[in-house]
């Protein structure tokens, strides 16, 4: 296949898999049809980051459509987590169903919007043209609020509805983010011009130097709202807590890198003309900010979803951070941030999904001997928690360690202690709940009466935990390459 | 002629914030995009530019009236008659607030060094303020309809901002945009139909389980 046929293939199979769950009859066709068409997706995602590699930037559709190595990176993530979030998604309705929490006829909707959500966020990762990328990173929220609101009772609408109103509101802030960053070429470009990233980049230079500080402001604030840094972030913790588990891990592991996808996109624009000094202290204060908040409501969690919707504030916070350092071996520790942090999320995800579906309860406190009734998944939650927090010799730890001393190297101690203080905070608020659960054996059911998971439950998981522990000791030398790209497209 | 329109989009848009009854409040935001759809039309005849004639006519066609039908359809109940004067902030620091974030809108507008050439000065702070007030509807006002129509209002006031910075952007992002707002428009519907439901009501303070 040529590679302007496997970019349309990657958008395309997704679009087929849900007009496909529109016809299909029967909970297994779907369910099959969930798993093999985001196999499939993954094996393009993995073709096109290879040819990438190779050829620097792959385009389809007139530019409309121009994957480079930055939107490589995140794309990977992305087809990764879903694809796995699809095979668990197998495991975790199976179980909805037998217990009769999830209407078979609900799985159209879900599985019909589960490929139109992965289909919105590899648009988003593909978008050459950046009217198009705002549009994709905006209807990422429209997809999923429905599935927030999956199990259609109180607490998910409340979820859904703040999550809709707060990221839109958002969204259109970003929007008039990027008029403004399209009248920012208006002077060198002419009234008309092809608003892509590859047009703007190759004159990013000679942009009006105030518009487009005004313009980048305008995006971080708001796809910060998006990409869940404080204090826009009031509806993640909702929206990741009431989700299906398979959900909040896209949610969580791949949505959020999209719109932190686009704030770098407006950062490599715009930065050459308007200095790098003004939007890193931006990306540094909602950094700094976003590790804050999320560490001490992690502290003082008592449920485990929100616990780990926390987390994620706080790691996107460190992403953020670490770009604002702007030192290469900080920001290529960002990017793999990025994808350690995607993996990670993901893992936990599915690991306290199989504690909710035993349990039903989400209450840190009423899960307890998860080492003596649940083995396998007890493994996950302690290696995982682990991975997450940033012990080696997982990935999070290489990637962590590498924005802290790239910090260092760039004689930002105080970033570098900050960050470094957070992290370690952070670790042991994560860890503690998580070993309690699973070692304590005070109070909590003695047997539980829900029936058991199958392998499918746990497959996706000791997938994940595996890939962490290649990153933890290796990172193959074509990812480091396509890292080391990516950090260049976002420059300075 | 195209201040006057712009000013008469700005009136709509405190309309919006003010307005006592939902069915009042949907036919100011119709209102509003009638006139939106005016000013791009009185631009397109200013300038030649064909695209924002088509551009005019779709957000005629579209926002005055294919989306508040959809909104009235998707929430069929009685909401529409009803006085609703319920708000997050005190109405009389609501007020004070939205003065403030116009003024805003203005000072931004003056301060943003933009190249004009279509459209009269002032239409960019008019715009600005439009996306503020908007903003801060959606933010203030606890019914959801409400809430939605704040949205809405405010992405007016983009595609208002968009006809002074970026009136060379192609046709088709335009679409893309109407169609992410058909397809937002539905979604929400969809949960405040939910909501209706759920509470028996689309009063957003309604929803306050969730803490910490």
């Amino acid at each position: 296949m040529t590679d302007t046929g496997l970019l349309l293939a990657l958008l395309g199979v997704p679009s087929a898999a849900g007009a496909a769950s529109g016809i299909v009859r029967g909970a297994t066709a779907l369910r099959t049809l969930a798993a093999l068409s985001h196999l499939a997706t993954l094996g393009l995602a993995f073709a096109l980051a290879g040819r990438v590699l190779a050829a620097g930037r792959v385009e389809a559709l007139a530019g409309w459509l121009s994957l480079d190595p930055l939107g490589a990176v995140v794309m990977l993530v992305v087809a990764v987590v879903s694809a796995l979030a699809a095979i668990y998604s197998d495991a975790y309705l199976g179980h909805e169903l037998r217990e009769g929490a999830v209407a078979p006829r609900e799985l159209r909707k879900y599985f019909g919007l589960f490929h139109a959500f992965v289909f919105t966020m590899l648009l988003a990762t593909t978008s050459g043209n950046l009217a198009l990328l705002w549009t994709a990173v905006s209807a990422t929220t429209l997809a999923s609020a429905p599935l927030v609101d999956f199990y259609g009772s109180h607490e998910p609408l409340e979820a859904a509805w703040k999550y809709i109103v707060l990221t839109v509101a958002g969204s259109l802030i970003a929007l008039l983010g990027f008029l403004v960053l399209y009248q920012s070429g208006v002077g060198v470009l002419g009234r008309s011009y092809d608003f892509t990233f590859v047009a703007l980049a190759g004159s990013a230079t000679r942009l009006t130097a105030g518009t487009a500080a005004a313009a980048f402001m305008l995006v971080l604030v708001g796809f910060g709202a998006k990409a869940g840094l404080a204090p826009m972030h009031a509806w993640l913790p909702d929206a990741h807590s009431q989700a299906p588990s398979p959900i909040c891990a896209m949610l969580s592991g791949a949505e959020l890198n999209c719109a932190m996808l686009a704030i770098l996109r407006v950062y490599a624009l715009t930065a050459p003309a308007a200095g790098t000094a003004a939007p890193r202290a931006g990306l540094l204060a909602f950094g700094l900010l976003s590790m804050v908040v999320g560490v001490v409501f992690l502290i003082s969690q008592r449920d485990f979803k929100r616990l780990l919707a926390y987390s994620s504030i706080e790691q996107m916070g460190l992403i953020a951070t670490g770009v604002s350092v702007g030192a290469p071996l900080a920001l290529v520790g960002a990017l793999l941030q990025m994808i350690t942090h995607g993996l990670g999320k993901a893992l936990m995800f599915f690991a306290t999904g199989n504690l909710l579906l035993r349990f039903r309860t989400t209450s840190i406190d009423q899960v307890r001997g998860v080492v003596r009734l649940m083995p396998a998944t007890a493994v996950l939650l302690v290696v995982g928690g682990l991975a997450i927090a940033g012990a080696p010799p997982f990935g999070l730890f290489v990637s962590e360690f590498s924005i802290v001393s790239g910090a260092l190297r760039a004689g930002q101690w105080a970033v570098a202690a900050a960050a470094a203080g957070l992290l370690l905070l952070g670790f042991l608020a994560l860890l503690a709940p998580f070993n309690r659960m699973t070692f304590s054996t005070s109070r909590g059911p003695a047997e539980l009466t829900t029936p058991r998971l199958g392998r499918l439950a746990l497959i996706p998981g000791f997938l994940l935990l595996a890939a962490l522990l290649l990153l933890g000791v290796w990172v193959p030398a074509p990812l480091e390459q396509l890292l080391r790209a990516a950090a260049a497209v976002v420059g300075p | 002629v195209v201040t006057v329109l712009a000013a008469l989009i700005l009136i709509a848009s405190f309309w919006l914030l003010v307005a006592r009854r939902l069915g009042a409040a949907l036919n100011g935001y119709a209102a509003q995009s009638a006139v939106l759809g005016a000013v791009a039309i009185a631009v397109f005849a200013d300038s030649g530019l064909t695209h924002l004639l088509a551009l005019g006519v779709l957000t005629i066609g579209i926002k005055a009236l294919a989306i508040p039908i959809m909104i009235r359809r998707q929430v069929r109940a009685t909401v529409y008659e009803r006085r609703e004067t319920r708000y997050y902030v005190p109405f009389p620091t609501a007020l004070l607030i939205a003065a403030g974030l116009a003024l805003i809108g203005f000072v931004a507008a003056a301060r943003i060094p933009f190249r004009v050439d279509l459209v009269p000065e002032p239409v960019l702070g008019v715009a600005i303020a439009v996306v503020l007030l908007g903003l801060f509807t959606a933010m203030a006002r606890r019914d959801a309809i409400l809430q939605l129509a704040g949205l809405l209002a405010a992405e007016n006031g983009l595609l208002l901002a968009g006809l002074v910075l970026a009136p060379g952007l192609d046709l088709l992002i335009e679409f893309g945009l109407f169609l992410d707002v058909l397809i937002g428009v539905a979604v929400m519907g969809f949960l405040i139909a939910r909501m209706h439901e759920t509470v028996a009501s689309t009063d957003t303070s309604e929803l306050r389980r969730l803490r910490g």
